[in-house]
């Protein structure tokens, strides 16, 4: 046994301190409080997505004539096939909604001002590639409403002043829906965008550790309580029951709503609705009540002003003096934000 | 702010969020599973039906709960939208300040199903209301019952019975599925028909006369007459003057497409001994296969397009009606198209059909080729289109060499032989001319209508026990066994009447029928031992003459190329054969006076 031990250290030449100087971040207090404990699910659920991906990508062919037949044959005929489908549409949608959930709690705590600015800029990145990720994924079904909706959010694209039409045309790979469309939405899913969260994550992660967490301190805490604990095994211990309840909330949505097939995309018969997938549902309101050039550059504009937040608040607390004006913004933002997606799930059309 | 008033913020907002996430998924999941057919469409009750569906929920919930299953109730087609009658309809009523009709008929449907209702009025399902006194009606109206109310035997115990209704069994059987004549009853105690009201093109009646003697219940609403109504026969000949009902498929009031779709919604008419094709189809391959793999159909597809939704076994739908590959997916509600011989006469003839759809019983070929709108080589290669889905065009060309071989040996040697029999009979007057009052004439329709019939429509659909032993072999022993031993005995009876000479005539036919090669097998060997040339304990001699095979009566060609053999075999059938008897007017006589009447 030594003699492995020593083998191993041999080669792997880290000893045990090291590695728990290595892992042993100080977190701060606010974190024994579950809800501020929420960062690590998205992780957990990109884990989920890369497994189960990788399973899929087993049986998926991606091109428009095999495209729906191999994700009925994973639903209908493939052992576990259904399951694996269903785990990977409910752990997307979960990775969004505690993107989502992550980013209100950074947002309302403050936790991107100076000087981690950049790391809300890394996460805002890691919010697009998330939401390109979901709708690339939506389209590779191909059934009816995933090649439609994919259609119109091509068009939104083109509506994109100076680079609307280019964007199309990298989006689709062509002027229209093609052959080589599925391919490159696939490429894009399994690899291009799955990579790129990869390294944000990293960039993220490390930004993390050279900041360390942002703390906060409730006023109704002990004076002389320790500020910090150990990583691990306390926090690890909390991440992990965090983990085991995702994964057995995620088991129990895909078995009681499996993912279904609904009809097979076609190109000739535009659906009497076309619906995005749900994460979608605020712009694509967005996009009903306005203009489709005014509602496009006004999803920009926001998209843009959330990238640069933290400067944006600084510069809004300057000239207005309110400290925590970022909260009241946040506050319309976010109902205005669960107004519109309720609002486009009950819409018929 | 404190971080406390964030963390509740944050909460509040949290919880808000996670709270639209679970409805949003929840009306997600809905709408899956409802395209998924795993659960219930909306209902979308249109604002002139809601008080229909409130009030029949309670009165007639059944009604309500068929409708509410319908693709009708989700596209917001109600009670109104197809009950909608103009005031000058005959047989509108006000019902709750909606004036409606209570029959639906085609011409309604067609207000927003116009090709499938066109489709259909050209078919020959529509035509099947003719049928009416036919010969087959007669049955009904005379042999089993009496055209005029007669008094009873005797009296019933419990149950008032002043008058027999000897019109039963044609209203309960016959115009259930070949469809009635609605009727309204007159105020002067007789019938008001579509003949009576003459409606014109919109279906609006133009006699007023009729329209004024109509008599009405104390609501104002016309009283239909119990011997038409209830009523879904597919050929119903309806008040505005158009034919059938598409609820005779489409049952009411949910019109699943899913049931259309499966041999029991045909099984309620198209079984039973003189044509059970719903019997014959379970007993062959394709429904074996269905009973087997119903489930892998697909048969609540939208289309349900042959070789894209399914390819597991045929229906009756798939092979007669649906779309396919192959024709674009393009339902037609004609079954006639794809039919190529027709079997409901006594003998099977082509379906070559004129400008109106009537199948052409014309012999002269130059003539007989002008009358031609579609031939029957075009509707069996829609027919084989369909086949082509599961087997090579070989497969099927062998198929219907076989098919061809068989109706053509049935019409050859039993159908026209009997016919020409049974023809000379009526010529020479040694039978009457009321129908199925002499043995014979119940013989000879049990061989074709019954026993023939089973036997081409086994054929047709490949059920080798219907084709053989419930059909050519009754077949063969009615010709043997009953028909020539009865015209024989009619023979005999003559000839002691004094009636040589109509004897010797029938005799002839009857002698003339035995002689030819294919009969020779029957009597050849008791008339050796008549002549003291064999004994009745030694074997008979060869059955089959030697120049058997080069008659021209057996010289069916090999038809190895199927689309060739009946038109070369009714060609030769109408020109050169001297025993042929399919004179039009006997077989529009025997065969119900219509052309209805498709091989399966």
């Amino acid at each position: 046994m030594s003699r492995l031990s020593d083998w191993f250290s041999e080669r792997v030449p880290i000893s045990g301190d090291q590695l728990r100087e290595l892992t042993n971040e100080p977190v701060p207090n606010h974190l024994k409080r579950w809800w501020f404990a929420l960062g690590g699910t998205p992780a957990y659920l990109f884990v989920v997505q890369i497994i189960t991906g990788i399973l899929l990508a087993f049986y998926y062919q991606p091109t428009a004539s095999t495209a729906y037949e191999s994700v009925r044959y994973i639903t209908e005929d493939a052992s576990f096939g259904w399951y694996l489908r269903s785990l990977h549409k409910w752990a997307a949608t979960l990775m969004i909604a505690s993107v989502i959930l992550h980013q209100l709690r950074v947002y309302f705590t403050g936790a991107y001002r100076r000087p981690r600015e950049l790391n809300w800029v890394i996460g805002m990145c890691l919010l697009m590639c998330t939401l390109l990720t979901g709708f690339t994924g939506y389209s590779l079904a191909f059934e009816q409403l995933s090649y439609w909706g994919a259609t119109v959010a091509a068009n939104i694209s083109d509506a994109v002043p100076l680079v609307g039409s280019f964007a199309k045309q990298m989006l689709l790979a062509g002027d229209g829906y093609n052959d080589r469309t599925l391919s490159r939405f696939y490429i894009m899913h399994a690899a291009v965008l799955p990579t790129t969260i990869i390294m944000l994550v990293a960039v993220h992660i490390m930004f993390i550790r050279l900041h360390g967490v942002t703390e906060l301190r409730f006023e109704d805490e002990p004076a002389d309580q320790p500020r910090h604990f150990n990583f691990f095994p306390d926090h690890i211990l909390t991440e992990l029951s965090i983990g085991l309840v995702l994964m057995i909330l995620l088991s129990a949505l895909a078995t009681i709503f499996p993912a279904t097939m609904g009809p097979q995309a076609d190109p000739q018969t535009t659906p009497e609705v076309i619906k995005p997938e749900w994460f979608f549902y605020v712009s694509f309101r967005w996009l009903k009540l306005f203009s489709l050039t005014f509602a496009v550059i006004s999803t920009g504009f926001i998209v843009g002003a959330m990238f640069v937040w933290p400067w944006i608040d600084r510069a809004l607390v300057k000239a207005t003096g309110i400290k925590e004006i970022s909260v009241y913004i946040g506050i319309v933002g976010t109902l205005l934000l669960i107004g519109l997606t309720v609002w486009e799930a009950v819409a018929t059309h | 702010m404190t971080v406390k008033t964030k963390q509740l913020i944050i909460g509040v907002l949290g919880f808000a969020f996670l709270g639209s996430l679970i409805f949003v998924q929840a009306m997600e999941v809905a709408r899956r599973r409802q395209e998924a057919g795993l659960s219930p469409h909306p209902i979308a009750v249109p604002a002139a039906s809601k008080s229909c569906v409130e009030c029949h929920d309670k009165s007639s919930p059944g009604i309500i709960d068929h409708w509410e299953g319908s693709t009708h109730a989700i596209k917001g087609v109600g009670c109104v939208e197809c009950h909608l009658a103009q005031k000058t309809d005959a047989d509108a009523f006000d019902h709750y300040g909606a004036t409606i009709a209570t029959i639906v008929t085609p011409k309604d449907c067609g207000r927003c199903h116009k090709t499938e209702t066109e489709e259909f009025m050209a078919s020959h399902h529509a035509k099947a209301g003719n049928i009416l006194a036919s010969l087959d009606n007669f049955l009904a109206e005379t042999v089993e019952g009496h055209r005029e109310p007669f008094n009873p035997h005797s009296p019933t115990p419990g149950h008032d019975v002043d008058l027999v209704n000897g019109m039963a069994s044609v209203n309960v059987g016959c115009k259930q599925c070949h469809g009635s004549k609605v009727a309204l009853l007159a105020n002067d105690g007789g019938l008001i028909t579509v003949d009576d009201l003459k409606p014109d093109d919109s279906g609006r009646p133009t006699n007023s006369e009729a329209l004024a003697r109509i008599k009405k219940d104390d609501n104002g609403a016309p009283l239909l007459d119990t011997s038409a109504w209830p009523n879904t026969g597919i050929g119903r000949l309806n008040l505005d003057g158009s034919l059938g009902s598409c609820s005779a498929c489409h049952s009411r009031h949910d019109f699943s497409p899913r049931r259309a779709r499966q041999p029991e919604n045909c099984g309620k008419c198209h079984l039973g001994p003189d044509h059970p094709q719903k019997e014959i189809y379970e007993e062959s391959k394709h429904g074996v296969a269905f009973r087997d793999l119903k489930e892998h159909m697909n048969l609540d597809a939208h289309d349900w397009v042959l070789g894209e939704d399914y390819t597991q076994a045929p229906t009756c739908a798939t092979c007669h009606m649906s779309g396919h590959s192959r024709n674009g997916g393009r339902v037609t509600h004609d079954p006639g198209e794809r039919i190529s011989w027709s079997n409901r006469p006594p003998i099977s003839i082509v379906m070559d059909t004129d400008a109106k759809g009537a199948v052409i019983k014309e012999k002269d070929p130059e003539l007989r080729q002008k009358l031609i709108a579609s031939t029957w080589q075009e509707k069996r290669q829609a027919m084989k289109n369909v086949c082509l889905h599961c087997h090579t065009p070989k497969y099927v060309n062998a198929f219907y060499s076989q098919y061809d071989d068989f109706v053509v040996n049935y019409n050859e040697k039993f159908a026209k032989p009997g016919q020409k029999i049974m023809d000379v009979l009526h010529e020479q007057e040694l039978i009457t001319n009321a129908e199925f009052d002499e043995e014979i004439e119940w013989t000879w329709f049990y061989l074709w209508h019954h026993e023939g019939r089973r036997a081409r429509h086994g054929a047709s659909m490949m059920a080798p026990d219907y084709a053989h032993w419930h059909g050519m072999f009754e077949v063969a022993e009615r010709f043997y066994q009953e028909l020539i031993p009865q015209a024989r005995e009619l023979v005999h009876h003559a000839e002691e009447a004094g009636q040589t000479a109509q004897a010797e005539a029938v005799d002839q036919v009857i002698e003339d029928v035995l002689a030819r090669p294919e009969h020779q097998w029957y009597e050849s060997a008791k008339k050796l031992v008549e002549a003291g040339k064999a004994s009745l304990v030694e074997p008979p001699p060869a059955a089959v003459a030697p120049d058997a095979v080069d008659s021209p009566a057996n010289a069916t060609p090999a038809a190895t190329d199927d689309a060739a053999t009946p038109a070369a075999d009714a060609a030769k059938a109408d020109t050169a054969k001297a025993d042929d008897t399919a004179d039009p007017a006997t077989e529009k006589k025997a065969d119900g006076g219509t052309d209805t009447p498709p091989d399966a």
